[in-house]
This record gives structure tokens, C-alpha cells and sequence, in this order.
């Protein structure tokens, strides 16, 4: 899967380096960037595109009510407001708020289903299935030992297809050595361990 | 937090005790009382710039030496990583290997799938050992010409050789893939292999493999972070030199 990124933007020094350690508890997520200036911030979205930008109401440029809309039109970023203003749900729409006097759960949690929201949309499931019979099959002729040359004439597909097979059947099984794929398929009764040479 | 050299050797242990085998390879062994690193380090002859560098990298993955990098003499980097190599080899394979061996003569149904274990962790002994093989005889060859080269100014018809068949880029190249299989071996007895009788042994196993695999990982470190841009450094004035 790939990690979302995510800018955070607050004038206190404290308070991005802080959120930001704070966030390193999330998996599949990075922070790539922090900004302290508010006239940095369109260009920095605009180069970085990140998927999720936090930030404070104060470095937004203009005070609008519709932020979103305003700043980043055609990118598709979730908006997370970051202050310390009791009701700036009713103020400011956004994805998400975070307050400064939040404890560390909450706002994991708040960003954890942020970017379950953001990944469901992009990937549709595909972690922890079990690999389908085509898979198994290629998986058999690896852990007798073809190659991708040989596997892909064998069963009449291009060798692009087997190696998309591959990467997927590593990335289900979480396995990426040919000899650990083979120790599989024999565990699996695909393969004797006689046929192993 | 940085190792410093008026520390006691006892809380640098209890900081992190991964660092036990890293002093036991400088010759230093536990029951050092109240003693400093300076103090130990002094009693044992080890240089004191060398080890607090190398404890520190070991212990702290975003630690990276700048200026304390070029006074350290490449012999002693290789030395250590020598002495490393030989640990690897001569003690922790041979010992999980045991491991799995007595797993496999202790029961009768699971044998087939213990053979399997103990064949794959044999390929990777053996991969391990060929890339331990070719560090000793092709890395460390050139990194220690290239410090000859450094220190006489000149070079030797023979210095010349190695340093023109080899650089240390070639070297960065091919460090991941032996943990590749190391890794395998522990998804494979964690997620698909049903745990044989001794299960108590088996778990040992697994977290065996995973403590030498944290091991590994500083040991590379070390490598690639000490040895590595020290070498950088010294390829170029080298070509500043030709």
C-alpha cells in the first residue's frame, strides 16, 4: 500500500515538531514536510501534493469559510484544522480537527480513520486475501524452479503478466525469496518435496 | 541519547543491551563494577574515539558521525567488522542451526516439515557466508589499499590494481538482499508452519533469528555508516591525487 503523506503547518515550532512525533505512531503514513510560513503554504501543497494537510486556521491564507474549495481545488486533500479555538467545527469546515488540548488517542484515532477513508477510495481491499487457484498455479511452477521466461510460455501468458503475479503473490503471502515461496508450496501440497530440485 | 565517554559501562548496557556482543568483540568483558567507558576502554586498549562512534551508531539509527569520521584509522573499522564476521560465522548460525537440528530429532510427524526449515536456513547460511566471503576478501582488500594510497600519497603497482577494480559504490549496491531470506524464514514459521511439540524450542528459534537479525541490521549499519562515506571521502581525494 502506499504511505499517505501529510504536511503539517502551525507557527509554533513545538507544536509541529510535537505533532509530529506524535504521528510517527501511524502506520502507512509519513510526514514530509512542516511549514512555519504562511505565505509558503499554497506553493508547498501545490509541489508536495500531499494527501493530507494539517494546519492551522491562522496560517490559511484569507479567512474563509470554505477553505477547502478555495486552496486546493484539483487535488484530492484531506483538510485537518489544527488549534487551539474551542468551536471551529461551526467556524470552518474541514476532514478533521485537532485541538491542542487533545490527548494522543484521540487524535490517532481521528487520523487513523482518515486514512482508512482515503485508502478505501484508492484500494479497493486488496490486503490479507488468499491467493486465487491462477496464482497458486504460478506459484507452483516458481518453486519448481522456472523462470519468468519459462512460466510465461508454459502457460501461454506474457512474461508482464507473470511478473504481476508474482508481486502480487509476494505481497499477499509476505514472502519475497523463490526459495521461502518453494518452502510455501510444499507446506500448501502444491508441490511435492520430491519435484524440488 | 549519546553514549559519552564519562557514562558508566553499566547503564550504557542497561540502555540497550543489544551492545553486550559489541563490547564482548572489543575484548571487554561484563563485570566492569562502576567503571567509565573511558576507564574500560583504557584498560582494554581500545580507542576510545573508535568505540563511543561505533556504540553510538549501533544504538541510535538517525546517529551519524561527521567530523569524528576521518580520524579513525580504516584498520581498526575492519578489524572490529572482522571480528564480527567471525561471531556470525563461528557462533549465532552454528547455534540456531543446533536449534533446529535437535528440533528435528525430537519428533517423529513433523520431521519432514523441520527439514524443510533446516534446508532453507541452510541456503541462507551459506548465502550469508558467500556475502561475509566476499567482504573479507574483496571489500576489505580495497578499503585498506585505499588507505594506504592515502597515507603514502602514492601508489604501488599493486594498490593501483585493486583501487581500479573496484569502488565502494559497487559495494552499496548489494546490501539488502541477504536479509531477504532471513526474513522469509521468520513469516514462514510464524504465519504457516503449524509449531511442532517442542514449541518452547521452536519459539526460541524464531526469536533467535529476529535478535540475529537485529544484529545484522547494526552491523550494516556500521558499515554503511561509518565505513562507507569514510571511503567516499578518501576515493576522492584519491582521484584529486591522480
Amino acid at each position: 500500500m502506499a504511505r499517505s503523506t501529510i504536511l503539517i503547518a502551525d507557527n509554533s515550532c513545538m507544536i509541529r515538531k510535537g505533532l509530529r512525533s506524535i504521528l510517527q505512531n501511524l502506520e502507512n503514513s509519513e510526514v514530509i514536510q512542516l511549514i512555519d510560513n504562511k505565505e509558503d503554504v499554497c506553493g508547498i501543497v501545490h509541489k508536495r501534493k500531499p494527501d493530507i494537510l494539517i494546519i492551522n486556521p491562522d496560517m490559511l491564507p484569507g479567512d474563509c469559510l470554505d477553505v477547502k474549495r478555495e486552496l486546493f481545488n484539483e487535488n484530492k486533500l484531506s483538510l485537518i484544522l489544527l488549534s487551539n479555538r474551542k468551536n471551529l467545527k461551526n467556524d470552518l469546515k474541514a476532514d478533521g480537527y485537532i485541538n491542542y488540548m487533545d490527548g494522543q488517542n484521540t487524535i490517532l484515532d481521528m487520523m487513523q480513520e482518515i486514512l482508512n477513508k482515503n485508502n478505501k477510495s484508492s484500494f479497493p481491499n486488496k490486503n490479507s486475501e488468499t491467493i486465487s487457484s491462477r496464482e497458486k498455479n504460478i506459484l507452483k511452477h516458481i518453486a519448481l524452479g522456472l523462470t519468468n521466461k519459462e512460466i510465461a510460455d508454459q502457460l501461454f501468458i506474457s512474461i508482464h503478466t507473470v511478473v504481476t503475479h508474482r508481486k502480487n503473490i509476494t505481497q499477499k503471502l509476505g514472502i519475497k525469496s523463490v526459495s521461502g515461496l518453494t518452502v510455501y508450496a510444499i507446506l500448501h501440497n502444491l508441490i511435492s518435496m520430491d519435484e524440488v530440485k | 541519547m549519546r553514549i559519552k565517554k564519562d557514562m558508566k559501562l553499566a547503564d550504557v548496557i542497561q540502555l540497550n543491551y543489544m551492545l553486550i556482543p559489541v563490547i564482548h568483540r572489543f575484548g571487554i568483558n561484563l563485570g566492569f563494577g562502576d567503571k567509565t567507558v573511558a576507564d574500560v576502554c583504557r584498560e582494554n586498549e581500545v580507542d576510545i574515539n573508535f568505540f563511543l562512534q561505533l556504540v553510538n551508531a549501533y544504538h541510535d539509527k538517525d546517529y551519524f558521525p561527521k567530523e569524528e569520521l576521518q580520524t579513525i584509522p580504516v584498520k581498526n573499522i575492519v578489524n572490529y567488522l572482522k571480528m564480527t564476521h567471525s561471531s556470525y560465522l563461528n557462533d549465532k548460525l552454528s547455534e540456531i542451526e543446533q536449534k533446529i537440528i535437535s528440533l528435528q530429532s525430537e519428533d517423529t510427524e513433523d520431521q519432514k516439515y523441520i527439514l524443510l526449515i533446516r534446508n532453507f536456513f541452510e541456503g541462507y547460511k551459506s548465502e550469508l557466508t558467500e556475502h561475509i566471503m566476499h567482504e573479507e576478501n574483496v571489500v576489505f582488500p580495497y578499503v585498506l589499499a585505499v588507505e594506504e594510497i592515502i597515507k603514502n600519497q602514492n601508489f604501488t603497482e599493486r594498490n593501483r590494481e585493486i583501487f581500479e577494480s573496484f569502488s565502494i559504490e559497487k559495494y552499496e549496491e548489494g546490501h539488502n538482499d541477504v536479509e531477504e531470506k532471513l526474513m522469509d524464514l521468520k513469516t514462514i514459521m510464524i504465519k504457516y508452519l503449524t509449531p511442532p511439540a517442542n514449541s518452547t524450542l521452536y519459539h526460541t528459534i524464531i526469536q533467535d533469528l529476529f535478535k540475529l537479525e537485529e544484529d545484522l541490521n547494526y552491523h550494516s549499519r556500521i558499515e554503511d555508516k561509518v565505513l562507507t562515506p569514510k571511503v567516499i571521502l578518501m576515493e576522492k581525494s584519491i582521484c584529486n591525487l591522480i
